[in-house]
């Protein structure tokens, strides 16, 4: 039988299966570039205001803003099947309560790899709160820079590009910026 | 215009007949059984979604295929990429872990508990987490109706592959109905006329 509809059937069977092929080894090619770029991070200030919580005006709320600087040259992490980085700074810390947290303030979505050396210094892009509502007592939390790699297809990848030499306290509530 | 499809029909027998509608059947079966099968290995409820938004845009864009496991004993970390369903949702919603906060779980001490079970079970926090669209300016807390955090219980699983556009024939399906009976009545056709 070698009409029209199984040579149609024949030929995008062998299509699709020579693409699921293609596509394995891609994703399979991604686990061969292993450079781990290691950059710099460093806390330049804290400060922590007294404001009103987000859902409830009558409450009040400790809102850290964290000055930093970051540097550090992602370019060995885009290879071929390197579809975009995810960039994000977190902050790690137990508070009194003994309630463990990590909280991202800050990221950025790199997608050229001209764009992979990282030269930035600011302040963090979200709140970054504790649940408790306050920061009085809570020990010193330790800031990384992570990265998420993601690929055109395949497996996502994580990694750490950056972290403080050391534990950065958090100071007094002062009550206005 | 299908006289000569109904005399190969009738050529072929009942057997054949028979015999074609247990291959289709099986077909179906083991689909299910790979799926089910896939889902009790990741712990997930639906181990492969399609991306039905763009609020995680430009890492995935609509369409696109996640392949999700959710490992009973692994906490979730900030920068993981979860699929999460709020009861009263109808969608699962893929966004990515912003905070996390692990309360350790409560150890209360009865006595009747601690004459029943001398072994101590090493417990996983409870996680309290909150999730945003990369995509999006603001936090998710407006998605969880109400809700103060995103738990546990709430997430599907935790996005582990991508593979891009192929869930697009989904997305077609539910935008054009008649494609998806089309399709559908095609195949059963074609499995119930084929011979081989």
């Amino acid at each position: 039988m070698h009409n029209i509809f199984s040579r149609v059937n024949n030929v995008s069977a062998f299509l699709s299966s020579c693409m699921m092929t293609l596509l394995a080894a891609i994703a399979l090619s991604s686990f061969l570039f292993t450079a781990r770029p290691q950059g710099d991070l460093t806390v330049s200030s804290i400060k922590v205001v007294s404001s009103n919580a987000r859902r409830y005006p009558n409450k009040k709320q400790d809102l850290a803003f964290v000055h930093f600087n970051i540097t550090a040259d992602l370019t060995p992490l885009f290879h071929w099947n390197t579809k975009q980085l995810f960039l994000y700074l977190e902050a790690e810390y137990a508070n009194k309560q003994g309630v463990k947290n990590e909280v991202v303030i800050w990221d950025r979505i790199v997608r050229k790899k001209e764009d992979a050396v990282i030269k930035f210094e600011g302040k963090n892009k979200y709140v970054f709160r504790d649940i408790s509502a306050s920061f009085n007592g809570v020990p010193p939390a330790s800031y990384s820079l992570k990265y998420n790699l993601m690929p055109y297809v395949g497996v996502l990848q994580y990694g750490e590009a950056a972290r403080t030499s050391e534990p950065v306290a958090f100071p007094a509530t002062q009550s206005r910026l | 215009m299908f006289t000569e499809e109904l005399k190969a029909f009738k050529r072929l027998g009942f057997r054949h007949v028979l015999l074609q509608i247990l291959n289709f059947a099986s077909v179906i079966a083991s689909g299910l059984m790979i799926w089910k099968g896939l889902g009790i290995i990741t712990n997930s409820e639906s181990p492969i979604v399609v991306v039905l938004s763009g609020s995680m845009e430009p890492a995935f864009y609509r369409g696109d295929l996640l392949f999700l496991t959710n490992p009973p004993n692994e906490r979730y970390q900030t920068g993981d990429i979860t699929v999460y369903k709020i009861p009263g949702a109808d969608i699962p919603i893929v966004h990515r872990v912003l905070e996390t906060h692990d309360v350790s779980p409560k150890t209360k001490k009865s006595k009747k508990a601690a004459a029943e079970t001398t072994i101590s079970v090493p417990t996983l926090p409870h996680q309290r987490l909150l999730t945003k669209g990369d995509n999006n300016y603001v936090d998710d807390i407006e998605l969880y109706q109400g809700l103060e955090w995103l738990e546990r219980k709430h997430i599907v699983g935790k996005v582990r592959g991508f593979l891009p556009y192929v869930g697009y024939v989904t997305i077609a399906m539910n935008d054009f109905p008649q494609l998806k009976y089309a399709l559908l009545g095609g195949l059963g056709l074609l499995a119930l006329i084929q011979r081989e």
